[in-house]
């Protein structure tokens, strides 16, 4: 890895990139719309030239932004594809701390440098992580994959949440309230993030609980190798998801990837309450065995019982033709408000009953085909829809819990690694107690 | 006899001047400022003023000797340190700064008082600075010319002599900075010197301006 050359270092310059950026999307727009006066020009095109624009100087910062970037390439029902697609890039694109910082780092957090601690330790990181990166050291024949911090992360999450809000929001037409309530929950577990004791404590947590799920793996960590910014771990082997789709796995070994990754998720959400709520393609390997490692654990979302009844009965069969139940639940859920005039709540009534109707089909198939793009098109469609009813965007206010955003984002990303993978499976739930 | 004599004699200097130091430290950390006069620091100690002057002109280079004590001291330990060799003139910067920084956060109350009266580094009163600054120059120099022989630093004729200078402006802008940084574990200052040391190097290094240079003077012979 090349050492990035320029990295925009204070507030101001921070700041500068992305005027910059807002300068030339306005660019772009322009071009768009005179190419479309002159009869030429797709809305394809126009996100494209977007997302190159939003990318590159997203891709110049690191911690706070970088998440976000990830977040909303996650959450592809907020984000038109091209978007997305760009954004996914950004998951392997920081630049490297120093072997000497990372010496540093071991000193002031471990009293060792790493080749006190390790027989052999990379000099350069060997993959990197959205606030961090990873070395492989070798001890008594074991090899270990060791995550290292950058320093000041903690620290520039608020602002560069600050800085990202009024961009995403022009940018996505979501109403700053709204952003607002996305981002602080978000500043919250990112906060948490940056945590690797706590991550640590997790990951050993849901590493045991969750045991007894064939096919999934979990590597060991090492409390006495690591810190608030050093993470210990055992070293795993495996491929990304791209990658382990080039060597054309076959489908027998995609369907058991799949299922255990369903099986995995729907223990966590459904049995646990508390879900590892960061499916993207970096935190998991995927072998030729159909098995695959699960390797961060930096991002857990739980909640609460009172939380988990009311958000999933929304998805009880038949429910939306309960007229008063159904939208007394959505009250208590924030999807509708006190201000909502009687046509608003029927109207976003029938909006969130189709959402949740169509998001749930794979609970009630007894098999599902994730490979089918049919499915996803319908979901595409659905949100593009979504995002453009006129009168879910005249009201400006915030709607739905704060806790569902990572759920949601949880089974966006789920459904999506599923849908690369190609997997068709088995889909039993444990939600369906909720309805017995 | 007469060297076993002499050796002692040496030592008994050098306590002296290390008890010097010290105390001089202790007193600006206790009142907050320097000793009212060279005379009474001397009785403090129970020494008279001559022998003061057999070590020191005046207490800035008293105060001088903490910085170049710490910068010796770094500098026995990196190159004592099997790693460092092995590293790139790039990655020895970086490793002196993170221990620099780490070893003088011990005085850090020192540090930040000797900086009280003289409130911009950057302007050349700092007098206390001057021996680190001939001592950390020295260094830079044997560093640069490292840095040369594996081409890792590009030899330009004329600019590439002011280098040490460059180094040890950004030396006395990290200083500076450490000393105004107010985050937790000084992490700030961590990034600053990664980043600084990066955009340095990225100067020095054969870049884009040499090629800059030699197609000018191509066209130029070539006219």
């Amino acid at each position: 890895m090349k050492e990035q050359d320029k990295i925009p270092t204070s507030r101001l310059s921070r700041t500068g990139s992305f005027i910059k950026t807002g300068a030339k999307v306005g660019g772009n727009y322009l071009k768009y719309y005179s190419k479309k006066l002159v009869g030429e020009g797709s809305e394809e095109e126009l996100h494209n030239d977007n997302a190159t624009d939003i990318y590159d100087s997203l891709s110049k910062l690191k911690g706070g932004a970088l998440k976000v970037a990830q977040m909303m390439s996650m959450d592809e029902g907020i984000l038109p594809q091209a978007f997305s697609q760009k954004f996914t890039q950004a998951q392997y694109s920081a630049p490297p701390l120093s072997y000497p910082l990372v010496v540093k780092t071991f000193r002031s957090q471990l009293g060792k440098s790493p080749g006190e601690i390790f027989e052999s330790f990379t000099k350069s990181a060997v993959a990197a992580a959205s606030i961090g990166q990873v070395h492989e050291g070798i001890k008594e024949g074991s090899k270990y994959a060791v995550k290292v911090q950058y320093p000041g992360v903690a620290d520039s999450i608020s602002s560069d949440l600050k800085i990202i809000r009024p961009i995403v929001s022009s940018m996505f037409k979501i109403s700053s309230a709204e952003l607002d309530y996305y981002l602080e929950e978000i500043e919250e577990r990112l906060i948490e993030e940056t945590d690797y004791e706590l991550e640590l404590k997790r990951s050993e947590e849901i590493s045991a609980a969750c045991a007894h799920i064939p096919g999934i793996v979990f590597p060991k960590y090492y409390e006495e190798f690591s810190g608030q910014r050093i993470l210990t771990m055992d070293w795993m082997d495996g491929k990304h998801l791209n990658e382990f789709m080039e060597t054309n796995p076959s489908q027998e070994v995609r369907n058991r990837i799949g299922q255990s990754l369903w099986d995995f998720y729907d223990y966590q959400i459904h049995e646990m309450k508390r879900v590892h709520a960061d499916p993207h393609p970096g935190n998991f390997l995927f072998r030729a065995d159909g098995t695959m490692a699960v390797i961060d654990f930096g991002c857990i979302k739980e909640f609460s019982d009172a939380f988990y009844e009311n958000y999933f009965r929304l998805i009880e069969p038949n429910i939306a033709r309960e007229g008063e139940r159904f939208e007394k639940l959505l009250f208590e859920l924030n999807f509708l408000l006190k201000d909502d005039s009687p046509e608003e709540v029927k109207h976003f009534a029938k909006i969130y009953s189709e959402m949740h109707q169509l998001l749930c089909v794979p609970f009630f198939s007894e098999e599902f085909d994730f490979a089918s793009d049919d499915y996803f098109s319908e979901i595409y469609s659905m949100s593009e829809r979504v995002s453009k009813d006129k009168t879910l965007r005249k009201a400006k206010a915030a709607r739905g819990p704060r806790d569902s955003i990572y759920l949601t984002r949880t089974y966006f990303g789920l459904y999506s690694l599923l849908h690369k993978l190609g997997a068709k499976i088995k889909t039993p739930s444990a939600v369906h107690e909720l309805f017995a | 006899m007469e060297s076993e004599a002499n050796k002692t004699k040496t030592n008994d200097k050098q306590e002296l001047r290390y008890r010097m130091v010290e105390h001089y430290q202790e007193y600006v950390l206790l009142n907050g400022k320097e000793p009212p006069s060279i005379f009474s620091f001397c009785k403090d100690l129970g020494i008279n003023e001559a022998e003061f002057y057999d070590h020191f002109n005046d207490f800035s280079q008293v105060a001088g000797a903490f910085w170049t004590k710490s910068f010796s001291s770094i500098k026995k330990m990196l190159t004592e340190d099997t790693e460092f060799g092995s590293f790139s003139v790039r990655e020895k910067y970086l490793s002196f700064y993170y221990a620099f920084f780490e070893e003088i956060k011990k005085n850090r109350s020192y540090a930040l008082l000797s900086f009280k009266e003289s409130s911009n580094l950057l302007k050349r009163e700092a007098r206390h600075l001057m021996e680190l600054k001939k001592d950390f120059k020295a260094w830079s120099k044997e560093l640069i010319a490292e840095g040369m022989s594996n081409e890792e630093i590009a030899s330009r004729t004329k600019i590439s002599d002011a280098y040490d200078n460059l180094f040890w402006m950004q030396f006395i802008f990290l200083i500076n900075f450490w000393i105004k940084d107010g985050s937790k574990a000084f992490e700030k200052t961590d990034i600053a010197i990664e980043k600084s040391v990066h955009f340095g190097f990225d100067l020095i290094e054969r870049n884009a301006l040499d090629s800059a240079f030699d197609f000018g003077k191509f066209l130029f012979q070539n006219r």
